[in-house]
């Protein structure tokens, strides 16, 4: 009898495991994972003869590199890079690994590599090591004023801003705008107007959740730092960021009231507080997506499409998703990624030279490896989406790295506590004031 | 037993214990002993390890010298504004719920566990019955969290995901955000702790219960006793040393208790408990000194009830 039960009890189990596994759901996508965009490989740039200067550097000059791209992105470097090692004969020995402590441990033993692609704190943190790029022949036409002063440290331009992804977007969906008759937002005034159009014809204006497992919280603080943009400008987040601005200023305490007034009532954004506290942020997405949507407008970064195209395939982009910039933003958040020089040779200088001109642009457009701030490369962009991202680029006049990640000590964490504690219904003074503390503790120099 | 002297061959030198022990002992030292002392030593340095922790402190504020981890650790949770508000901010600090844990958790699995002890003896399923209760113990904490994840959901649209909130909103009440409304959250979560944890109290408590001698039952129930009776008046008395293992065991292992709360809820909406907050200083804050500060007072408080338990089973091995 009881072995029998026991058998009955390891089928059971077994029968319960495979289902599980049957029933597996698809892996929660890495949110800062980018929409691959087609790549024209089978037509390989076709650079002008005589464009690519190359600074007397010989065939066979070698130049070192070490950057943070494997696989599909380190391939669309190459395709980048090729039109100059077919101009110049120059050898790429390229290194990659997302370990800056390899790269750290490389710089400080004095074996740094030729170039090295990475954040832009680096840019401080190698700050002697760095030849500047102005000594490097460095095309600064193409590269707007507020590129060139994130890339100065101590009065040098230190690196070469080679991609962008700006993440100051709002996703919506062109048909059911057109079905309301509601038209895009240019500035914040027009957003407000439209919010609360949305409101009083009895649609959510916003689908806001920010569950994130322990990262709870990012979406919230991209939106405040996006209307930081708006209210204070790109100046001022930066502040945040150096600390010359606590985070418990009136300015900040006004982002966060603003966002709060939409995210913590149910007319505005799907469920309201709670709604907004619980939703995961992949869901959010949706809400504004499914048939019938619930929510009008979701503000999240360029990922948003891929998420929309995976989950409901017969979705189109520009018709039934698309996006537009935060209206009224001074400037845009986002992440970017440097090239740093640590050698001064001619196959560098050829190399710095390629990339910041028109060529090089165009080349890492057609790639569409996210977007260039070269601004030669606006014409090239094949990808629709990336096109629409690039024009909304070209628009602006101040990028910001995300005030959380770039302010170290956990006080992204602390970010999101402020956020979740305010939705909460707790006391924003004080959420915000102990964020303040980690802020300046975090900032505090180590001696 | 020994008689007469112990012949040459059999006499051990004073090295020879030390050589059987060298290999626990060296084991031991690496693993434990060793982590230990740097433990305790990164406690009272900086967030990396590179200077005491007196010299992060900051002009104005309170400070506790090389203290200064374990004074982070134990207040900055707390509102000192005023006695009441320090008690209204402890009872959500990590302390304050892990004491909600211990209470509730340890109480929930141990009486749910006694419950179906006793029951299940009494079924013709008991074996089937058992290995129910005790299946939960066989899935991961994290996947445990996930399931109860998705019961807990609550849905921002029209459509409640969650079972629980389905069946609230089909009775035709609103749903509740169960994860985030401070005062359900804790006890949501503590929920899932028993779900997980009453297998294994039961299945201790069932192998007790067995050794109750049938003889004694037999005698109170000759005498009058009732079933109630008989359970509290003797049962619960026989196995009183077995509970009391149970109790302590559980209590170290809801201090130590952090899967659950990291996956539901990421220790946010004020449902932080102390080895969840050790993680999030070490690990998302990357600050060595607190992190190890929070692990040194988790292991304090541990201590006592390990003490217990090896008290208890030193007892035991006595009276063999």
């Amino acid at each position: 009898m009881k072995k029998i039960a026991f058998y009955l009890i390891s089928i059971l189990v077994i029968m319960s495991m495979i289902l599980a596994a049957c029933n597996k759901e698809e892996a929660t996508p890495e949110p800062t994972q980018e929409v691959v965009a087609p790549v024209a490989t089978e037509e390989p740039m076709e650079p002008e003869t005589g464009a690519i200067d190359c600074k007397g550097a010989q065939a066979g000059d070698v130049i070192t590199m070490f950057y943070q791209w494997s696989g599909a992105e380190e391939e669309r470097l190459n395709q980048i890079l090729q039109p100059l090692i077919d101009a110049c004969g120059v050898v790429i020995q390229p290194e990659s690994s997302r370990d800056q402590a390899l790269l750290d441990t490389r710089v400080q033993a004095g074996t740094p590599p030729d170039i090295a692609f990475f954040n832009v704190t680096q840019l401080e943190q190698y700050q002697e090591f760095l030849v500047p790029m102005t000594d490097l022949g460095v095309n600064d036409a193409n590269y707007p004023d507020y590129w060139r002063e994130i890339g100065t440290v101590g009065g040098d331009w230190l690196g070469l801003p080679v991609k962008a992804d700006p993440k100051t977007l709002i996703w919506y969906s062109p048909v059911v705008f057109e079905a309301f008759g509601y038209t895009i937002p240019t500035t914040w005034d027009e957003l407000d107007a439209l919010v609360e159009q949305m409101v009083a014809d009895g649609n959510v204006p916003w689908s806001m959740g920010l569950e994130s497992g322990d990262a709870t919280g990012w979406t919230g603080s991209d939106f405040i730092q996006d209307i930081l943009l708006v209210t204070q400008g790109p100046d001022y987040v930066m502040g945040l960021i150096d600390g010359t601005i606590p985070y418990d200023d009136p300015g900040v305490r006004e982002a966060y009231e603003i966002y709060g007034a939409w995210a913590a009532d149910p007319a505005y954004t799907v469920g309201g507080a709670q709604g907004t506290l619980e939703t995961g942020f992949l869901d959010a997405i949706y809400l504004v997506f499914q048939d019938p949507p619930q929510a009008m407008m979701v503000k999240q970064s360029g990922f948003a499409g891929g998420e929309v195209a995976a989950q409901f395939p017969e979705l189109q982009y520009g018709t039934d998703y698309d996006f537009f910039g935060v209206p009224g933003a001074q400037g845009l958040q986002g992440g970017s990624d440097w090239m740093m020089a640590f050698t001064s040779t001619p196959a560098v200088q050829a190399l710095v030279a390629y990339l910041s001109s028109d060529a090089g642009g165009q080349a890492w457009a057609a790639a569409g490896f996210d977007l260039t701030p070269n601004t030669a490369g606006l014409s090239a962009y094949t990808d629709p989406a990336l096109l629409n991202k690039a024009e909304i680029l070209a628009g602006t006049s101040g990028f910001t790295p995300d005030i959380g990640d770039s302010i170290p000590g956990g006080f992204g964490s602390a970010e999101w506590t402020a956020i979740i504690s305010f939705l909460g219904g707790g006391d924003l003074d004080a959420a915000l004031a102990a964020a303040a503390a980690v802020q300046t503790e975090a900032l505090i120099p180590t001696p | 037993m020994a008689q007469g002297p112990t012949p040459q061959i059999m006499r051990q030198g004073r090295l020879a214990p030390w050589m059987y022990l060298a290999p626990a002992i060296l084991v031991m030292g690496f693993f434990i002993v060793y982590p230990m002392f740097t433990t305790i030593y990164l406690s009272f340095q900086n967030k990396d390890g590179t200077q005491a922790a007196s010299t992060t402190c900051v002009e104005g504020r309170p400070c506790w010298g090389v203290f200064e981890n374990y004074r982070y650790a134990l207040t900055a949770e707390l509102d000192p504004s005023s006695l009441q508000s320090i008690w209204q901010t402890f009872w959500l600090s990590s302390y304050g719920n892990t004491i909600k844990w211990i209470l509730l958790m340890v109480t929930g699995t141990v009486s749910v566990g006694l419950l179906f002890a006793v029951l299940a003896e009494r079924t013709k399923y008991e074996t089937l019955a058992k290995s129910i209760i005790f299946m939960p113990m066989a899935i991961s904490f994290v996947g445990a969290g996930v399931i109860w994840g998705f019961v807990y959901n609550y849905g921002a649209g029209v459509e409640q995901v969650g079972l629980l909130n389905a069946i609230i909103t089909g009775l035709g009440f609103e749903p509740v955000a169960f994860i985030s409304t401070r005062g359900i959250n804790t006890i949501a979560l503590i929920v899932v702790g028993i779900w997980i944890w009453s297998g294994f109290c039961m299945t201790v408590l069932a192998a007790a219960l067995k050794s109750v001698p049938e003889e004694i039952l037999e005698a109170a129930r000759v005498d009058g006793a009732g079933e109630w009776k008989v359970f509290l008046s003797v049962m619960v008395p026989i196995i009183m040393p077995t509970i009391t293992v149970v109790v302590t065991t559980m209590v170290i292992n809801v201090l130590k208790l952090f899967d659950i709360v990291y996956v539901m809820t990421g220790g946010n909406y004020d449902t932080e408990v102390i080895a969840n907050r050790m993680y999030t200083e070490m690990y998302i804050n990357f600050n060595t000194g607190r992190g190890t500060a929070v692990a040194v007072i988790l292991v304090i408080l541990i201590i006592p009830f390990i003490y217990m338990n090896i008290r208890r089973f030193l007892e035991q091995e006595a009276m063999r």
